[in-house]
């Protein structure tokens, strides 16, 4: 199956809660892959903790492979073996295999799509979904030409499952915007047709997942004055009126990943050692990203009403 | 214990979704068994609070509120509970629909014989009951304001489909009661001289005036009814020959279908209208309730959401006039008089010559009702509140049972109202009422939320707050029905019967009241005139004094007032802004600034003192 990550403006956590589900669901047992398409900033080395390629590969990366730049493979990273953190080295009992499939360091956006890259993209996910039971594909923030690729791509490959998970920050802007993105002018839902895709099949695989989201009941705000609760309560009440009006509501939402120190800090993957034994992370952090690995490849959570 | 309806309700829900969804499976029925109304009340101790209050929405997933999510987790979450409640409903109308495609309003396993070893025959089992038609309004128009709402956010064409004919089937139900409630409407006219004349003339001659006076008075105050009764044209109770004034009459509703009642000739789709056998003459306890149920016909709601179509605001209309002429027909009576009222005169007396304090419960609805619609002072609230607290003592509600006590019988088994004409296809029977306390706290609540005088209000909601000490302790603590209603003999020490499965005819009621009580709670606060003009008097004084501060301050240039003042000036600001809504907040606010500027000012004397 492939899994598009795509958020509506940069800063959200895409890429660190993305990377974070791929993470989760290699230790539920399946072998996923990470396709870092994010080609303005392909970071998701560094979120591996894979130093050789924490900007980006200097090795023939997907930017090399799509624009035909002499690769018939793009490098490929095997996290398990290849990260500089200690508790990602050796490879759980009975999790599955973790790759990444950086970009070109140095590299740039998309100039457009042209038929060639097309096609060379139709192949590798082709080719990647076969070879693996996940593959994650981070798309960048925002319209772009990727999107685009990735939609033209799937309209092609008619026999492979894929999936859309739009990131949003749980605010008014953030909130307006992933709509906008999906629904409005020239968003997902309109390109995609476009395209050739189904308005409302394409809108069946399109779910929300809301990041760094500060609970009024949380254990965070302890701390707080009984003035500034009352105002949040009162905020995330209308924020909930707000995100059921542009359709961002929970019923098109499939989890939320709450606001966790650690992942403000540091775009990390938060590990079992880092929740059990150094206590840097949020139990409720590691079981927001553990239930969204499972409930990505569950059809009841993508039934709806 | 203090009435918390939000946490209570959630509590409720907790346990109403706990005793109905047994195994995964739900499980219909409980102390007495499933019929059309124990069904109906299950299902409205969800549905009620759903669908009368914002906080408690289930109909759209998007805005479930995360409390009301945790109290019925068991059900699923915000999707999964909306699409069980679909599922329950539509398995509601399919039951209680006939396969010539009638609604059935049936009593089934509420109906009962006075005697315990003689069986209600399954053709009486079948008779439809006011009680059925009154608890379906309330039902089918909560289900269609929830499918309304809810059917925006679905997008699966399975789930729409279901959601139209439900809609359907809620819409023939709704209609096929209101020709049941049409159809049980009753008016008994009789001679002063005959027993029931002189029962009613008994009951409202309170000052031992002379008889014939009384009659003439009695005739002129129901005047107005009379020619309103006259009026009517569709459903039973029009036939009655009203115009022979000296006849006296009462009007209301029967427990069932009057027998050879005219069928309702109307375009709406109800199936055959059944025969009845009930006796032409009202009872107050199905008057009440018919009353009660009605009234959702004309909410706010029903008509914002634009539920009834055409012809069955037709209906509506027919048994909005009854509701007015029936309302005003026994609030005349309940208040005749310039002495004490018959209302005063506990137990009431009906016109068959039975006596309860039931009875008086009955006809307060009606007098509270007709004191919201009059705006009548609070002298009369007053009278009212003492004949509630009358009947909570006469009850043992908030006066401790001796053993022995007969009142007591009256909240378990409860009190057996004879169902005449029921006779005609079988044994008698009886139905059975146990839902005192908790009525008697609707009453005092409503009575409450109208209360404009302070005095009247506190005392009302003293009662009710004793009166919600009695319900808590009824509720049961153990088995499936643990969280619900009813358990006597946790009050009563002379009862020894223990249920293990819950009363839905109870808990439903209790529902009921909590929600009443949420919505109270929703009103702004009740202010006099002398709090808010207490309130301003201190406020000029305080804004006075700040203004002097701030005149005899020197200015330093490039600083604005120092921030001490201008906390002060910002809560007197806010103090200002809800002194009408508010007063008492605004007065503390006021308190609160003025000490701040008498301790600048002792600051000052103090220095000022140096030699």
């Amino acid at each position: 199956m492939l899994i598009f990550a795509i958020s509506d403006k940069g800063g959200t956590g895409r890429s660190v809660t993305s990377t974070n589900i791929v993470y989760r669901h290699a230790l539920q047992g399946n072998d996923v892959c990470y396709l870092d398409f994010d080609f303005g900033s392909p970071t998701a080395g560094a979120i591996f903790s894979v130093g050789s390629v924490a900007r980006g590969t200097t090795r023939k990366g997907l930017h090399d492979y799509l624009l035909g730049e002499g690769a018939p493979e793009p490098h490929r990273v095997d996290v398990w073996t290849e990260s500089d953190r200690e508790g990602l080295r050796t490879k759980p009992p009975g999790a599955g295999r973790l790759v990444l499939l950086p970009g070109n360091e140095g590299g740039g956006e998309l100039p457009a799509v042209e038929e060639e890259t097309l096609r060379r993209c139709v192949q590798l996910f082709s080719r990647l979904d076969e070879e693996f039971d996940l593959v994650m594909v981070d798309v960048s923030a925002g319209r772009s030409f990727t999107a685009e690729m990735v939609l033209q791509a799937t309209v092609r490959l008619p026999s492979v499952p894929f999936r859309w998970l739009v990131f949003h920050r749980w605010t008014r802007q953030h909130i307006i915007a992933a709509d906008g993105l999906v629904t409005g002018a020239d968003g997902l839902l309109d390109a995609g047709t476009r395209f050739g895709h189904k308005r409302d099949a394409l809108r069946d695989r399109i779910r929300f997942v809301r990041t760094a989201v500060l609970e009024p009941d949380a254990a965070e705000l302890v701390g707080l004055r009984d003035e500034q609760r009352a105002w949040l309560f009162a905020c995330d009440t209308e924020l909930r009126e707000l995100a059921s009006r542009h359709k961002v509501g929970r019923t098109s939402m499939l989890g939320k990943i709450p606001l966790d120190p650690i992942l403000q800090w540091r775009e990390q993957l938060i590990s079992d050692e880092d929740v059990l034994a150094s206590k840097i992370a949020n139990a409720e952090t590691a079981a927001a990203f553990d239930d969204l690995a499972k409930k990505i490849v569950d059809d009841a959570a993508w039934e709806g009403l | 214990m203090k009435l918390q309806p939000r946490q209570q309700l959630l509590e409720v829900w907790e346990a109403a979704a706990r005793t109905s969804l047994r195994d995964g499976v739900w499980t219909w029925g409980g102390r007495d068994g499933s019929n059309s109304i124990s069904d109906a009340e299950q299902l409205l101790c969800f549905m009620h609070p759903a669908s009368e209050l914002p906080g408690f929405r289930l109909d759209a997933p998007d805005e479930t509120a995360d409390d009301v999510l945790t109290a019925l987790s068991r059900l699923g979450d915000s999707v999964e509970i909306p699409k069980l409640l679909l599922k329950v409903i539509g398995e509601y109308l399919r039951t209680y629909t006939g396969d010539d495609g009638r609604p059935l309003f049936s009593g089934g396993t509420y109906f009962s014989t006075a005697d315990p070893d003689v069986k209600v025959t399954p053709e009486q089992m079948q008779l439809d009951v006011v009680d059925s038609f009154s608890m379906s309004v309330t039902l089918m128009l909560g289900t269609l304001g929830f499918l309304k709402v809810f059917r925006q956010s679905v997008r699966r064409e399975d789930i729409r489909k279901e959601i139209r004919e439900l809609e359907n089937m809620s819409n023939t139900r709704l209609s096929a009661a209101m020709v049941g409630l049409l159809r049980s409407f009753t008016v008994n006219a009789f001679d002063p001289g005959s027993p029931a004349g002189r029962a009613l003339l008994r009951t409202v001659n309170q000052t031992g005036a002379a008889e014939r006076r009384v009659l003439d008075d009695l005739r002129r105050e129901l005047r107005p009814v009379r020619a309103g009764l006259r009026d009517l044209t569709i459903g039973s109770g029009s036939e009655v020959d009203l115009d022979n004034e000296n006849l006296l009459f009462e009007c209301g509703w029967t427990w069932g279908i009057v027998k050879d009642a005219p069928d309702v000739v109307t375009p709406l789709h109800v199936g055959p209208q059944p025969k009845g056998v009930a006796a032409d003459n009202p009872f107050l306890y199905f008057t009440v309730n018919a009353l009660v149920g009605v009234q959702d016909l004309w909410s706010e709601r029903t008509r914002i959401l634009g539920l009834l179509d055409d012809d069955q605001l037709t209906l509506a209309q027919a048994l909005q006039r009854r509701w007015d002429i029936t309302q005003r027909y026994w609030r005349t009576i309940a208040m005749y008089g310039k002495g004490t009222w018959p209302l005063e005169d506990i137990p009431w007396k009906t016109s068959d010559e039975k006596e309860s304090e039931y009875y008086s419960l009955g006809v307060t609805a009606m007098v509270v009702q007709s004191l919201v619609n009059n705006r009548t002072g609070d002298v009369d609230l007053g009278r009212v509140a003492d004949v509630l607290e009358e009947l909570a003592i006469r009850a043992r509600i908030i006066r401790r049972a001796v053993p022995g006590d007969l009142p007591v019988l009256m909240h378990s088994p409860g009190v057996q109202v004879n169902l005449q004409g029921s006779d005609s296809l079988g044994p008698h029977m009886v139905w059975v009422v146990s839902d005192f306390a908790i009525t008697l706290l609707k009453r005092t609540i409503w009575a409450a939320s109208i209360a404009q005088n302070t005095r009247t209000r506190e005392k009302l909601l003293s009662l009710a707050d004793r009166i919600w000490r009695h319900i808590m302790q009824r509720r049961g603590t153990e088995g499936v029905g643990r969280g619900l209603w009813d358990q006597p003999a946790n009050v009563f020490t002379d009862l020894d019967a223990h249920h293990e499965e819950p009363s839905w005819y109870f808990s439903e009621r209790v529902v009921e009241f909590l929600v009443a009580a949420a919505q109270a709670s929703g009103d702004s606060p009740l202010r006099s005139p002398q709090l808010v003009d207490f309130a301003y008097q201190m406020l000029s004084e305080a804004e006075h004094l700040l203004d002097q501060e701030l005149v005899t301050r020197p200015l330093i240039t490039g600083q604005t007032i120092q921030p001490k003042l201008r906390s002060i000036q910002a809560a007197l600001n806010r103090a200002r802004l809800i002194i009408s809504s508010r007063p008492a907040t605004a007065n503390a606010l006021v308190i609160d600034a003025l000490l701040d500027l008498e301790r600048l000012t002792t600051a000052r004397d103090s220095a000022s003192e140096a030699i």
